[in-house]
């Protein structure tokens, strides 16, 4: 590894940490001017049950009778050493219950994931090489699923394999198949600008000069496309799969919902509703960790993909001439 | 003769409705070269892609019959083709820069040409790689086999991608312009292995080209197009000597090599005597004399770029006398740019002085220099990216006269006018955009650009580097009128060292921010002293028209050793 490549990779490390930092610290603030007194409305619901001491305890702890500023300062100081904190509605560690809802979740976005890159490249794949009309239907499909919300796609899912075909049950979430078709529900408006991106760089790779000598060479459309064309179109869809993953995040708070399965989305509609700030600061300051860091590597990856990326590089020419 | 390797007979092309082809026929014996010729549009490339079968599905149908070995190939299925490829037909391309793919290695693209041979040890692969790598005269194979494409030189890639063409041994090699995209010296090194790689391998080659002197130079025999249908077809040797159709005649008479003297009598009009000897003046005699309209002393300019110091200019010097015509001449790299940039400018020398119109324009405010540029216009060298093509040639025209506040706008107007007549414009052409216009059309609105401000200087970078053959004649012809009437001075700067001769009364030679040599035009050109200038010469296909017109014959049976 060149030291160039080093530097680049210290310096965009060093972005990431700044970003991270500053999502953390716009959430508190976010969370702080939101109305509602979470000492009032939370610390002494009588339902908690908290004494008197222990509201002074966790007052305390938190600096919450101190100005917003001080109060920043000892959670981002905590947040820095890997503390989150205690739930205001239920008194467990924020990062037992994050712990606990983290798995799910990671099984779910992770198997969306692959599940969109594969409808994304096949959609590609059919746009480019299937005869005339067929390639136009494919084309459409990434506009159609980008315009039927998450949530049809999943009841549709659950009605037809859950209800019809008897292929998971509706009362074990957390099955594979169950877990597939939840994957699936996340996957399909994910997919759809993934595919999108691909298509055209596809559409702009195959049009270069290369493709054409490399198909005089005899190379068989398949193999062009395997060997030539999926890297160089790759490199876009990498930027694009980075972004992808904050949508993955996001959606999947719906698809938990519906397919009733436990996890962060359910975690984070419980702490908005009961206005649990320290488990609403740990999963947004999570998923702004989670987020930054596809995105450092899909950045650190491109100069490894794309060999033009590299600065600076002495080129051959200049030392042997033409 | 022996047997015929390639034969097309009746080929018609068509874009949809659009017939770009019309029932072309020729025919290519086993071990001969043939060329086909023509400008853009003329359907060369059309016909080359539909031999080796690369036009776009479902955009173009061919109809006809093209033979290899006797052997229909139009009708065939892709999948019996496919084998056919590489192996029986080979492809060069154009542009070597854009014709491997950017991200990955050359070694691991020549792998997909070695296995056409059948070979499956990617050892005996990767040494068979190397031995055709160094064959092309790739001096570092090993090194060149692990670079990516855009680590090497243009004429670097486009030995490669003959190398992985020859590779496979393919008894037909259909080259699409190989050598257009390079610089000249480099171009006839390129033409000089091929040439001696087909006769040592026993290729047939079937050249696309727009340079006739090329294609008589390289092939056994030509097939002149024009949109789309065949001219004349016949040996090089009687379609170069006797062109029977006065397209092949007129583009014979449009190659800059064959007709050095070709604008010289309309141009000396305007300095009656033949002054030649002192014309040029070395730079260190050069004096404040008021008939020097452009005086470059001592030019130095520094640029460092990824912390190494680049040489650009290198005490280059040069002057040039009021309506005289001067030529810069150099390969890419040479700094040729970069003296047009410091004359104009944009750029400020890190020493040497450099006077305009007895003007100095060194050392100068921005608004000084400015004033001084209106003196000294330029002219770019490609008319499809130098006009914005969101405005009217009108507005591009004025553009000039607006930023310099010359006259009324009625005044304006009609200079706009009279400066499109003079580069033989209609005036409707005015209310038009760029991209409803042909590539001479525009050079002719740049032009009409530069002449605007009525200059006294005139920078012609590369002036018709992007236009077809017979195009550049006719702006050349323009140029030369313009300046016998308005009595400009050119600084014409170029690569092609046959244009020059036609237009340059003086040339200065560069090469890596020097110059070489300089000095009249016909002396450089009869007696050069430097081995690159030398280079330079040779590199011009056909050079001397008495040997192409009398020995071609000689040359074309033997180019092995005509060019060894």
């Amino acid at each position: 590894m060149t030291g160039d490549y080093r530097r680049f990779a210290l310096t965009r490390a060093g972005q990431a940490i700044v970003v991270v930092l500053l999502a953390y610290v716009f959430t508190f603030l976010i969370i702080s001017v939101l109305p509602g007194d979470a000492i009032t409305n939370t610390l002494r619901d009588p339902q908690h049950g908290l004494s008197e001491e222990d509201i002074q305890r966790i007052v305390a702890f938190y600096g919450l009778d101190q100005p917003v500023i001080v109060q920043l300062l000892l959670s981002l100081g905590r947040f820095l050493t890997g503390e989150l904190g205690f739930s205001l509605q239920s008194n467990l560690p924020v990062s037992q219950i994050v712990g606990d809802a983290l798995p799910s979740t990671l099984t779910l976005a992770t198997t969306a994931l692959l599940i969109a890159i594969i409808f994304a490249v096949a959609i590609a794949y059919g746009a480019q090489y299937l005869p005339g009309k067929w390639a136009a239907i494919v084309r459409s499909i990434p506009s159609f699923f980008l315009s039927v919300p998450n949530f049809v796609i999943g009841l549709i899912l659950i009605e037809f394999f859950a209800f019809r075909l008897h292929s998971f049950t509706t009362t074990d979430p957390h099955s594979p198949v169950a877990t597939l078709f939840a994957a699936i529900t996340l996957a399909i408006p994910v997919s759809a600008p993934l595919a999108e991106v691909l298509i055209a760089s596809l559409d702009h790779e195959s049009r270069q000069e290369y493709a054409l000598v490399a198909r005089s060479r005899g190379l068989s459309e398949a193999r062009l496309f395997a060997k030539h064309l999926v890297k160089p179109s790759a490199l876009p869809s990498v930027a694009m799969v980075a972004l992808i993953v904050g949508e993955l995040l996001g959606g999947s708070v719906i698809t938990e919902t519906i397919f009733g399965r436990d996890g962060i989305g359910t975690v984070v509609q419980k702490a908005v509703t009961g206005e649990d700030q320290p488990v609403l600061q740990a999963v947004v300051s999570l998923s702004a960790v989670v987020f930054v860091a596809v995105n450092l590597v899909a950045d650190l990856a491109s100069p490894l993909l794309d060999p033009r990326v590299k600065l600076r590089e002495t080129k051959l020419k200049e030392k042997v001439g033409a | 003769m022996s047997a015929d390797l390639l034969t097309v007979e009746g080929l018609s092309i068509a874009y949809g409705p659009t017939v770009v082809v019309h029932d072309v026929s020729f025919s290519l014996a086993q071990g001969e070269s043939l060329a086909l010729i023509g400008e853009s549009g003329s359907g060369k490339s059309t016909i080359a892609k539909a031999i080796l079968r690369l036009l776009p599905h479902g955009e173009a149908t061919a109809t006809g019959r093209v033979a290899l070995n006797g052997r229909d190939v139009l009708g065939l299925p892709e999948k019996q083709f496919r084998p056919l490829r590489g192996r029986e037909l080979g492809f060069i391309p154009q542009d070597p820069a854009s014709a491997l793919n950017p991200v990955r290695t050359i070694g691991a693209q020549a792998h997909e040409a070695a296995a056409l041979l059948g070979e499956t040890d990617p050892a005996v692969r990767r040494a068979r790689i190397l031995d055709v790598l160094e064959q092309v005269g790739l001096p570092d194979p090993v090194r060149v086999y692990d670079s990516y494409p855009h680590q090497l030189s243009g004429g670097m890639l486009q030995r490669v991608l003959i190398a992985l063409t020859v590779l496979p041994r393919p008894s037909l090699i259909v080259a699409d312009e190989p050598t257009s995209a390079l610089d000249v010296t480099v171009q006839k090194l390129i033409l000089d292995m091929l040439t001696e790689l087909r006769q040592e391998l026993d290729i047939s080659l079937l050249l696309i080209t727009h340079d006739l002197a090329i294609a008589a130079e390289r092939a056994d025999s030509l097939v002149v197009l024009k949109d789309g249908a065949v001219q004349e077809s016949g040996s090089s040797r009687d379609i170069f000597t006797a062109p029977q159709t006065d397209y092949a005649r007129s583009l014979q008479a449009d190659v800059p090599a064959l007709h050095p003297d070709r604008y010289r009598a309309q141009r000396t009009v305007f300095a009656a005597e033949p002054t030649h000897d002192v014309v040029f003046r070395p730079a260190a005699v050069a004096s404040r004399s008021t008939g020097l309209q452009i005086d470059v002393q001592g030019v130095t300019k520094r640029f460092s770029a990824g912390g190494k110091d680049v040489l650009a200019c290198d005490g280059v010097s040069f002057a040039v006398e009021r309506g005289r015509t001067h030529a810069l001449v150099g390969e890419s790299g040479s700094g040729k740019t970069t003296a047009v940039r410091l004359l104009l400018g944009l750029e400020q020398p890190d020493s040497g002085r450099i006077s305009v119109a007895g003007q100095s324009t060194s050392g100068r405010s921005r608004a000084e220099v400015r004033d001084i540029r209106r003196h000294l216009q330029l002219v770019y060298q490609n008319p499809f990216t130098s006009l914005d093509p969101t405005w009217r040639v009108g507005r591009i025209v004025r553009e000039p006269l607006d930023q310099f506040g010359v006259g009324t706008k009625p005044e304006r107007a009609r200079r706009v006018e009279e400066a499109l007549a003079s580069v033989g414009l209609p005036t409707d052409v005015a209310s038009r955009r760029p991209a409803h216009l042909s590539g001479g059309q525009r050079q002719r609105v740049a032009i009409a650009r530069a002449l605007v401000v009525r200059p006294d200087v005139v920078v012609l970078d590369e002036p018709t580097s992007a236009l077809d053959v017979s195009v550049q004649a006719g702006i050349l012809e323009l140029l030369s009128k313009l300046q016998r009437e308005l009595g400009l001075t050119y600084l014409f700067v170029s690569h092609d060292l046959a244009l020059v001769r036609q237009v340059a009364d003086t040339v200065s030679v560069l090469r890596k921010g020097q110059v070489v040599e300089a000095g009249a035009v016909e002396d450089i050109f009869s007696r050069p002293q430097h081995t690159y200038t030398r280079a330079l010469l040779d590199s011009i296909p056909l050079a001397t028209p008495a040997a192409a017109l009398g020995g071609i014959a000689a040359e074309a049976k033997q180019p092995a050793k005509a060019t060894a």
